[in-house]
């Protein structure tokens, strides 16, 4: 019965109500998340675009197809032409080489030191001419932005240098499988084998040259002459390694054109696809348009259950004017048939289609439309 | 689309008035609900001192002690505060008139005052929660009303009316309706409760107010009697 029992205070009833107040806000905005995620479907009809491309626009493709398959052949010829030309350039330079040795080999059996030193020097010249051949082969390359005939170029000298026209053939066949992978193997098989040629090479040029040797030692006849000619085999072949070198870097080179060319060729595929893209789009809107006239002008019969599918093919005249719709697939129910065939019917003429290019114009000419009811009843 | 009809959105996004409308009835709930919870303390202890009171006053204590006990200055609460004011003016009346009519009549009269003025006491603030009660719907109403009201303004500028572009505005008009029944239906429900224990309270004011005077007469009956012998 004291005095604070007369009176309430007000101090803590507001707070009271506050906490109150802050709990239902807080209530409020925590439901919001879980109300989000709850899906709406807004679309009362689903008219789904399934194929617009049909029988005669199928044989317009393979037209286009054909012209561009006819291009590339053409395209192809070119390149192998151009192959051709660098394997015969490569083909010369290479018999004037093997030339320039079998006369330097019997120059060499008629044993003469001079000669000898004449050889060698002629083998050097044809080393570098060789190496000229090959960059010249490399600059064609590089000017044709060719990876494939890079590396065939370099594969031909490399074959012809072994003296193996049967292995250029098979190389030819190689490039036209274009395989990037398999040409690396076999260009790093080619080197291999390239390098056991020449390595067998020098040991049939150092038999020769021992024999003629012990020929010139039983005819007693300088045998100086001999050791020195051995001497020079060894120079050369030092001189054929680092022309292997040579080679190495020429093609190190012609792979990073051959990389550059890839680049530029994924370029062009990009610029391609974008342009694919923007057509694709441009026909979304139009298919977009369709399925939205048409399906604000559908009606669905009352008695219809949602597993229903039908399917309408639209014919379009050139200014978009319905031609025919016709139900290539029908759902079973006629009505629900109907109610398709009269909602395009309804919804035509499709006047968007002028304002289409003409190619896709005229893949929208001839269309199939296809009407599910969904969940809706 | 979700994060834009959140509640908080749609009350930023409202028009001047929807927007004062809430702010109104925001206070107007939350003084209802200071009220309620000031009033619900307020009548439990009411509740709990009159019981005290009442097992005091049954229990034979002398009420000459009874009166004495408690200091003047304290300002007594529910049916002790009847008691004091009756036995005071009894008190008062006894050596100055020898009818115990007069006598009754006076107490009769101060316990209809400290009776009255325990009723205001226990029905204090109650008026603000029948107010907020009865007037919050509608006053949410008129915020939905003017709500509605700009969205069709709006819309007769639009060319095509679809329903997502009446819906915010919709959506926005009804949170003020919400808030209303909000601040509306607590109140209604704590008014009807408190009012009723109010009234329980000041019934056992009542009862006790005449037993007290019953009381009272008896003794004066005996006085009288004596005085008559």
């Amino acid at each position: 019965m004291a005095k604070r029992n007369r009176r309430v205070g007000y101090g803590l009833p507001v707070v009271l109500a506050i906490v109150v107040h802050i709990v239902a806000l807080l209530m409020t905005m925590l439901r919001l998340p879980e109300s989000e995620p709850t899906p709406s479907s807004s679309s009362v009809v689903q008219a789904t675009l399934v194929s617009d491309v049909t029988a005669t626009d199928q044989a317009q493709y393979a037209k286009e197809a054909r012209a561009r398959a006819a291009q590339q052949q053409a395209e192809d010829a070119a390149q192998q032409a151009a192959e051709q030309q660098s394997q015969e350039e490569a083909q010369r330079a290479s018999e004037q080489q093997a030339q320039e040795q079998a006369q330097a080999q019997e120059a060499e059996r008629q044993a003469a030191a001079e000669q000898a030193e004449a050889e060698s020097d002629r083998r050097q010249q044809a080393a570098e001419e060789a190496a000229a051949s090959r960059a010249e082969a490399e600059k064609q390359q590089q000017a044709a932005e060719s990876q494939r005939q890079a590396e065939a170029k370099k594969q031909q000298v490399a074959a012809e240098k072994r003296k193996a026209e049967e292995a250029e053939k098979k190389k030819a066949e190689a490039e036209k499988q274009k395989a990037a992978a398999a040409e690396k193997q076999r260009q790093a098989e080619a080197e291999k084998k390239k390098a056991e040629a020449e390595k067998q090479k020098a040991a049939e040029a150092e038999k020769k040259r021992q024999a003629e040797a012990e020929k010139k030692k039983a005819e007693a006849e300088k045998q100086k002459a001999a050791e020195v000619e051995k001497k020079k085999a060894e120079a050369e072949k030092k001189r054929k390694a680092e022309a292997a070198e040579k080679k190495k870097a020429a093609e190190a080179a012609a792979k990073k054109a051959a990389a550059d060319a890839l680049s530029d060729s994924i370029s062009s595929e990009q610029e391609r696809i974008a342009n694919a893209k923007q057509s694709d789009q441009a026909s979304n809107s139009f298919i977009n348009l369709v399925k939205r006239a048409v399906e604000d002008r559908w009606h669905l019969p009352a008695n219809v259950d949602g597993g229903l599918v039908a399917q309408v093919r639209v014919r379009l005249g050139p200014s978009g004017e319905l031609l025919a719709a016709s139900v290539t697939r029908s759902s079973g129910n006629p009505s629900f048939d109907r109610s398709a065939t009269q909602a395009v019917e309804a919804a035509a003429p499709f006047r968007e289609l002028q304002q289409l290019d003409a190619g896709l114009q005229r893949r929208f000419r001839d269309f199939n439309l296809k009407f599910t009811p969904g969940d809706v009843q | 689309m979700n994060d834009s009809m959140s509640i908080p959105h749609l009350i930023m996004n409202a028009s001047l008035v929807v927007q004062l409308v809430l702010l109104l009835l925001l206070a107007a709930s939350i003084a209802s609900w200071v009220v309620i919870f000031q009033r619900s303390f307020a009548l439990a202890r009411a509740k709990k001192t009159q019981k005290a009171f009442d097992e005091r006053f049954w229990s034979g204590v002398d009420l000459n002690e009874l009166y004495r006990d408690v200091p003047d200055s304290h300002e007594a609460q529910g049916s002790e505060h009847v008691f004091r004011a009756g036995f005071r003016e009894f008190n008062r009346l006894m050596p100055k008139t020898r009818s115990s009519e007069a006598v009754l009549d006076g107490v009769q009269r101060s316990q209809r005052v400290a009776l009255s003025r325990e009723e205001d006491n226990l029905n204090a603030n109650l008026t603000l929660l029948a107010t907020v009660a009865s007037a919050s719907p509608y006053i949410g109403l008129f915020g939905t009303v003017w709500g509605i009201m700009g969205s069709f303004q709006s819309l007769s500028m639009a060319q095509q009316a679809t329903l997502s572009t009446v819906a915010p505005w919709i959506a926005e008009a009804l949170v003020a309706t919400a808030m209303g029944l909000f601040a509306a239906i607590p109140a209604v429900i704590f008014y009807n409760r408190l009012s009723s224990i109010a009234s329980r309270l000041l019934g056992e004011y009542e009862d006790f107010a005449e037993e007290f005077h019953s009381i009272l007469h008896r003794n004066l009956q005996g006085r009288g009697g004596n005085q008559a012998s």
